[in-house]
């Protein structure tokens, strides 16, 4: 039974990260950013690709040199993203919202083949895998790098939740999820933080894609594609455009498809998660935190 | 639009229809107008997956055909006729895959080889039966491909029987306990664990438990800690070699000691660098065998390495063994004629093939095919036990 | 000489500023703003029918045949997604519901294809009834998840059963016979030899496309479409009005779901072999993206959407490995340059005098509406 939490928060804190970054846009300018999910997957690869040149250039401690790779791959997929908004959303951010849904989807499939041509359609090892073994925690095993990937997703999700909450930019992104007009005319560059949240999110799925990178050994061109459904799902289950309930929402999905393996076995998993989301979705219509909080950034 | 307006397009357009339908003689209605030709080349079909994830398999088919196709014509053709090769992406989808295959037969092809997939393989053979083409299926080896009893259909890899029961073989030679079987819900590989169960419990294994896995996941640590909790010592993966990788380095993180067997979908030289170097102990695959593996086949190798520049992969061997059977049928009959190739094949007996020499069942496999153990040794997949002894 | 001279009268003010779109039962109208159009329309109808007497290739008639089915299932999804406004991530779902349906009925319950129809139409009924009964009270996005859910358990669920196939799924699906003659004899007529097999599926979509046409657009045209409209741009407003929207939207499903059945088992019976392969997410996207991308309730628009995402990777065979990165930027391009879709719903030709009726008017609406006031 820990076990099965064990395994559950695991799978939930990647889902949670990525899941972050879908909300946040979604909050914003109410886009589903299909491609969020291939933003992680161009992280995994930015990742390999650096962590290829560095090691060759210098020779650092295993860990201070993933940390070190991590940022700046954060750095380079959450200039990814803003470009995305500026070329692929900003000019059509005024079209219906599907238009904005088909750009997303045509950018998805760019980024996948985009990345096939480069690094062709086999997966590739990554150089680098945390790999210490595994504990005992309360009757239950887990690998040393999944504890790492959960403090990892909780500190990024703190340091984000404390930014928004706190600083002046946080309180932009507030106020245009609540009326984009009414926040221009109080004197804030809409297109700046929106291009902010851009960078946020991409930076967010970017180290998730690192982490997953590190974490699993293997990086492959379509591993966006799965995760950013999950994400999608975790950040609906929360209440989407509400950043706690993205959190919330992908632990509950991770624990969902953990009791789903080990009640129903792995062929019922999907479907028993995607059961309890639409029981629970059709007696909260709005998700776990999404009518409550009126702040939905 | 109004109702009216409605009406009178639909007047209008049968008038301009039977118009046109009246002063076509030409008359596309036929069908192909440039069918199969007795004169020319003799020309082969073939579809592999050239796009998608199964995409380097589909290079290895085609090179192995082109092997077989330039041999053929250096020894003057058949029936004084080139031999020539077209090649179409079936993506491994039974949509795209039908319309490779109509391509073929509009491009007419007199015969047809390859196929990956078994799910996009499977509605391709109507199709070349009822063009009157003979053909012979490379990769694929789903069970269900010989349930439509076409007869002019042949398998040249072994059926997932086959393989299951070379598995239950070593499995018992290994002595395992408690065997834990995975696949990933794909045609092929849930045909193999349910044969696997099939074969294996009136042998005495015992199968402790059963589980699937999604092949686009990366993190399959529910199923490594089931295994590890179900005190398995043995575990049949059918999957592909990515997610067998991940599964096999995430059950031994997770403690797991015993012997992990992968179907012949994984048996890639990718495996070892995927799993990672802490975790390529003990890990064994179910093959047909190679080049390498035999004797004798140097030759071919280096011709091989010469046209190419690399080392033939999984079902190279197959692709290449497809065409030698179809061509050898072909001669026999005389003729490019779906029924007397047919018969032709049928009556091949010891055709020697890489997999040994040839002798078709009723229902177009191979009566005798010899799936051989290969275990993960310095980073490559060599001979351990070809389960002859 | 009058003292007072009558000032002429501007001419514009007893005329509305704006030509105002036609509205209800009209003669055909061979002038006119769109008439080009319906020209243009009526030439596509009649050649796609002459078609195969000029060129049968095999080839050509599976691909024209699969376009088909594309064409069928856009306009179905057009019905749910253009005009009601339900965004629908799972569509593919009722496809693999009639397509499993018919392909159970004739080779477990030996029915015949035809016998089979009414089955289909049922069983699809049931599965819109059930897919649609829960989301009536979610909007817009959580709609979207929960028809993604479904569509996924749909295909899993066939993956898992028996009486499906498993991941096989269902092979040798007997074509369509009617009294004694089966198709795959073939017939002639006037000295031409049809070749049952592959030409029949061709003029049978065919004709089911022109048949659904005129259905909805029919249905689209009286009180059903517009109560849809109404909801699709306003909800709340449409309910203040006396629409019955739960009515609207369950019927918008139905209408779908048994749509795209009927298209699963021409499939099904022209493939001859199903398997859940051919049900997954993202063929649920794709179609989305005919009916986005042709222009959202436009049925000329959708017709091309749908022509345009299913023939596109057929002409790309050539450059295979760029295809589908090709494809992605080519939707981001049209997007950006037409964002209200390829043939919006008010379209007119560029060099048509009478563009200006089209900008002053303002472009159509044919968003799905945005939840901004939804949660307070």
């Amino acid at each position: 039974m820990i076990q099965v939490i064990v395994n559950g928060l695991s799978v939930g804190a990647f889902y949670a990260l990525v899941a972050l970054g879908y909300s946040m846009v979604y909050g914003i300018i109410k886009l589903l950013n299909f491609a969020h999910g291939d933003i992680y997957m161009l992280g995994a690869y930015v990742g390999f690709v650096v962590l290829g040149a560095l090691t060759s250039w210098l020779s650092l401690p295993t860990a201070l040199g993933l940390v070190l790779v991590t940022l700046v791959t954060m750095a380079l997929t959450g200039g990814a993203g803003v470009l995305m908004e500026r070329v692929a959303y900003r000019p059509i951010r005024h079209a219906p919202r599907l238009s904005l849904l088909i750009t997303a989807v045509g950018l998805s499939f760019a980024l996948e083949y985009g990345v096939r041509q480069i690094f062709g359609p086999k997966p590739s090892h990554f150089p680098v895998q945390i790999d210490a073994g595994s504990v005992n925690l309360f009757g239950a095993t887990i690998t040393t790098a999944r504890i790492i990937v959960i403090l990892v997703a909780g500190v990024l999700m703190v340091v984000l939740s404390l930014f928004v909450a706190k600083t002046r930019q946080g309180r932009a992104m507030r106020a245009i999820a609540l009326d984009a007009k009414a926040a221009r005319l109080m004197g804030i560059d809409v297109d700046r933080t929106i291009s902010l949240v851009f960078f946020i999110g991409s930076a967010l799925a970017g180290a998730a894609g690192v982490l997953a990178g590190a974490v699993y050994g293997t990086i492959d061109f379509l591993m966006g594609f799965i995760i950013g459904i999950k994400a999608f799902t975790a950040a609906v289950i929360g209440g989407i455009g509400n950043l706690y309930g993205a959190m919330l929402g992908g632990v509950a999905l991770g624990l969902l498809e953990s009791f789903g393996v080990a009640w129903l076995g792995g062929q019922w998993r999907d479907v028993f998660s995607f059961l309890c989301l639409i029981l629970f979705l059709t007696f909260r219509p709005t998700g776990i935190l999404g009518g409550r909080v009126v702040e939905r950034m | 639009m109004t109702k009216n307006s409605l009406v009178q397009r639909l007047v209008l357009a049968t008038a301009i229809l039977s118009t046109l339908a009246l002063t076509a003689c030409s008359g596309g209605v036929g069908g192909d107008q440039n069918g199969p030709n007795d004169e020319g080349p003799i020309r082969i079909g073939m579809l592999a997956p050239l796009t998608g994830s199964e995409s380097v398999y589909g290079t290895y088919l085609r090179n192995g055909a082109e092997m077989a196709v330039e041999e053929i014509n250096a020894q003057g053709g058949l029936l004084g006729r080139p031999v020539e090769l077209v090649v179409e992406d079936d993506g491994c989808d039974a949509q795209m895959a039908t319309a490779g295959a109509t391509k073929l037969v509009s491009a007419g092809i007199h015969l047809a080889v390859g196929g990956y997939c078994s799910g996009s393989t499977l509605p391709t053979e109507q199709i070349f039966y009822s063009n009157g083409i003979p053909q012979v299926i490379t990769a694929a080896n789903g069970s269900q491909l010989i349930e439509a009893g076409l007869d002019s259909v042949f398998l040249v890899n072994g059926l997932a029987t086959q393989q299951a029961q070379s598995a239950v073989k070593f499995a018992q030679k290994q002595g395992a306990q408690a065997i834990f079987t995975v696949d990933d819900g794909d045609a092929y590989p849930k045909g193999l664990t349910d044969a696997f169960a099939e074969y294996g419990q009136p042998a005495g294994l015992n199968i402790v438990a059963h589980e699937q896995i999604n092949k686009a996941e990366k993190d399959f640590g529910s199923v490594a800690t089931a295994i590890v909790g179900s005190g398995a010592d043995f575990v049949f993966c059918t999957a592909y070699v990515q997610p067998c990788a991940l599964l096999n380095q995430q059950a031994k993180q997770y403690g797991f000691s015993g012997d992990f067997l992968i179907g012949d979908g994984a048996v890639d030289a990718q495996f070892a660098d995927l799993t990672g170097a802490a975790y390529v102990e003990r890990v064994y695959g179910t093959f047909t065998q190679t080049p390498d593996m035999l004797v004798g086949a140097e030759q071919w190798l280096a011709s091989y390495q010469a046209k190419f520049g690399a080392e033939p992969g999984p079902y190279t061997t197959q692709a290449y063994d497809g065409v030698r059977v179809m061509a050898e049928g072909v001669r026999l009959a005389g003729s490019t004629d779906r029924q007397a190739v047919a018969d032709a094949i049928h009556g091949l007996r010891g055709f020697d093939l890489f997999s040994g020499p040839a002798t078709f069942t009723d229902q177009g496999v191979l009566a005798d095919s010899s799936f051989v153990i290969v275990v993960l040794k310095d980073g490559k997949f060599v001979l351990f036990d070809d389960l002859k002894s | 000489m009058a003292l007072v001279r009558a000032r002429p009268r501007p001419p514009d003010l007893l005329r509305p500023p704006v030509r105002l779109p036609e509205l209800g039962p009209s003669r055909w109208q061979w002038r006119g703003p769109r008439a080009p159009l319906r020209l243009i329309g009526v030439l596509a109808v009649a050649g796609v029918f002459v078609l195969p007497f000029f060129n049968a290739s095999t080839y050509l008639m599976q691909i024209m045949t699969s376009a088909y089915i594309y064409v069928m299932l856009a306009m179905g999804l057009n019905v749910v997604v253009g005009y009601a406004g339900l965004l629908d991530l799972g569509y593919i779902a009722f496809f693999a519901v009639g397509a499993y349906t018919s392909g159970i009925a004739t080779t477990r319950l030996g029915l015949s294809q035809v016998q089979a129809i009414p089955l289909v139409i049922g069983i699809c009924v049931l599965a819109g009834v059930i897919i649609g009964g829960p989301t009536l009270r979610l909007r817009s996005d959580y709609l979207a998840i929960v028809t993604l859910g479904f569509g996924e358990i749909i295909r899993v669920t066939a993956n898992n059963l028996q009486v499906t196939g498993g991941p096989a799924g269902i092979y040798a699906i007997p074509g369509w016979q009617f009294f004694g003659w089966r198709l795959r004899d073939g017939f002639t007529i006037g000295g031409l030899k049809f070749n049952g097999q592959v030409t029949f599926y061709y003029f049978v979509a065919l004709i089911v496309i022109v048949l659904g046409v005129l259905g909805i657009s029919q249905i689209a045209r009286g009180r059903l479409g517009r109560a849809w409209k109404a909801v699709r741009d306003d909800e709340d407003a449409a309910e203040a009005m006396g629409i019955n929207t739960y009515q609207a939207k369950i019927t918008a499903y139905i209408i779908g779901a048994v749509w795209a059945g009927l298209a699963g088992q021409l499939m099904a019976t022209q493939q001859s072999a199903i398997s859940p392969p051919s049900f997954q997410f993202l063929h649920s996207a794709l179609i989305l993206m005919a009916v986005v991308l042709g222009g959202m309730g436009s049925t000329p628009g959708v017709i091309i959407g749908a022509l345009f995402i299913s023939l596109a990777p057929e002409f790309l065979r050539g450059v295979s490995d760029w295809r589908y990165l090709f494809f992605g930027l080519l939707l981001i391009v049209v997007m950006i340059f037409r964002p209200a879709g390829l043939w919006p719903a008010t379209s007119l030709l560029p060099w048509s005098r009478d563009r200006r009726l089209q900008a002053e008017t303002g472009p159509p609406s044919t968003a799905v509406k945005s939840d901004h006031r939804e949660r307070t």
